[in-house]
């Protein structure tokens, strides 16, 4: 149907064509149009059977293929997921728990290490790398020389040079590890017999207090 | 032809009665806290509508199925990453489509042409004028021929067309959450939506050499449903 425009601002009546109402009738089904442009559209349908045609065509497609009719889902859809997503969900459950079992596990471990490595780190360093730390320290003073790396019991015939006395404690500090002629004892851990220095066993406190 | 005489244009176009987003919200926060099966309940409300948007973008059903079974699991796997901003139906068709077209794809069937593509979206759709359209009446879905008779109808208009309408007219959503779910705008919503729907309007009409003249048992001219 011919439409025109014609002046609209004196009566305010919108007048549409055939063209405005198929542009527009997607948006008239969507109560998304200007009142004026409805009423106008409404006004055409009145008069012109070919678009009363598209309009009506236009809901019938609408209401059709909006009915849940329309389309169902295949039969056995439902348990079909589930079974497959049931891997899934269940995967999940079984390796969160082990994850967290794992993160458990990962923690002590990193925890022992970092408590290993703040003991080594804060530690005295022996001077000598072969040597061993002192597992229990004397209750006298102990004799050390500059520049050596063990501390004796005064006289010791491994000492040389001009030694002076200090607490176990310093010599430990200082990186001194007992030398293990004179400071068995001191290498001597409870209940755990050491070999001397020449293979015997010699298990004597009294050298120390000579 | 029919004249309902109708001056409103009443057609039912409110939106499926989706769980609301603070249900949704909720849910999903106890599924990442560890209660998995939740899940189910959380994609229940939709498995109808991620294999009817899958199924539109393959157009057979055994694919479809396949593809909205995917893109479940991919929901499953990748919820983490859903943001609440969005609907999470609105998310969930995303994943759906993303999956049926990157099955469309791989199956190469996207060479197959629809019959009704020639139209440019910018250009004006001039519907066919027809001088005894009647009505096809909600009970004639009743019949399984008339019911693949319309699914074919829409098969034949081109994915973008039948992306929007599916999401719109058949599912009912948004024209706004139907542009966030395929990522255009709502203007581009809009057009297609015109266009797909005059277009089935005319597919579905009698006289053409459309859908159904193309079908031996039924007579050229005739409609299926009367």
């Amino acid at each position: 149907m011919d439409g025109s425009f014609p002046d609209s601002k004196g009566d305010k009546t919108m007048v549409v064509k055939c063209e405005d109402v198929w542009r527009e009738i997607s948006n008239y089904f969507e109560g998304d149009l200007d009142p004026a442009l409805k009423l106008a559209m409404e006004n055409h349908f009145a008069q012109c059977t070919s678009c009363q045609s598209v309009r009506d065509g236009m809901r019938n497609v609408i209401e059709l293929y909006g009915e849940k009719a329309m389309f169902t889902l295949p039969a056995g859809f439902h348990p079909r997921l589930r079974g497959r997503l049931s891997d899934q969900v269940e995967g999940r459950k079984i390796s969160r728990r082990a994850w967290l079992v794992s993160v458990g596990v990962s923690g002590a471990l990193a925890a022992s290490a970092i408590c290993a490595a703040a003991l080594d780190r804060f530690g005295p360093r022996p001077l000598s790398e072969m040597s061993q730390p002192a597992r229990r320290l004397p209750e006298r003073l102990v004799a050390i020389v500059d520049g050596g790396k063990t501390f004796h019991v005064p006289g010791c015939p491994f000492m040389h040079g001009k030694y002076h006395m200090v607490t176990p404690e310093e010599a430990v500090r200082e990186g001194y590890t007992p030398c293990t002629r004179c400071m068995r004892d001191a290498l001597r851990s409870a209940g755990n017999v050491m070999p001397d220095f020449e293979g015997e066993e010699c298990a004597s406190s009294a050298t120390l207090e000579e | 032809m029919q004249n309902r005489d109708q001056p409103e244009a009443e057609v039912t176009l409110a939106p499926r009665s989706d769980p609301s987003h603070e249900y949704e919200a909720a849910l999903i926060g106890r599924i990442r806290s560890g209660e998995s099966e939740l899940f189910y309940q959380l994609i229940r409300p939709y498995e109808r509508r991620v294999f009817v948007i899958a199924f539109t973008i393959l157009r057979n059903e055994a694919d479809a199925e396949d593809a909205a079974q995917d893109a479940f699991l991919k929901a499953f796997k990748y919820l983490a990453q859903f943001r609440s901003e969005s609907r999470f139906s609105t998310w969930l068709i995303q994943v759906a489509i993303n999956e049926a077209r990157l099955r469309l794809r791989k199956s190469h069937l996207e060479i197959m042409r629809p019959i009704v593509d020639q139209e440019n979206e910018d250009g004006t759709y001039t519907p066919r004028d027809f001088t005894d359209w009647r009505e096809i009446p909600s009970e004639a879905l009743e019949r399984k021929e008339i019911r693949e008779r319309l699914v074919e109808a829409l098969g034949s208009l081109a994915q973008k067309y039948r992306e929007v309408f599916v999401l719109r007219d058949v599912e009912r959503v948004s024209i706004e959450d139907t542009a966030l779910a395929l990522g255009i705008s709502t203007g581009a919503v809009k057009t297609r939506l015109l266009r797909a729907r005059l277009m089935l309007r005319d597919l579905l009409s009698p006289g053409l050499e459309g859908i159904w003249t193309g079908h031996s048992q039924i007579p050229k001219g005739t409609k299926p449903w009367s």
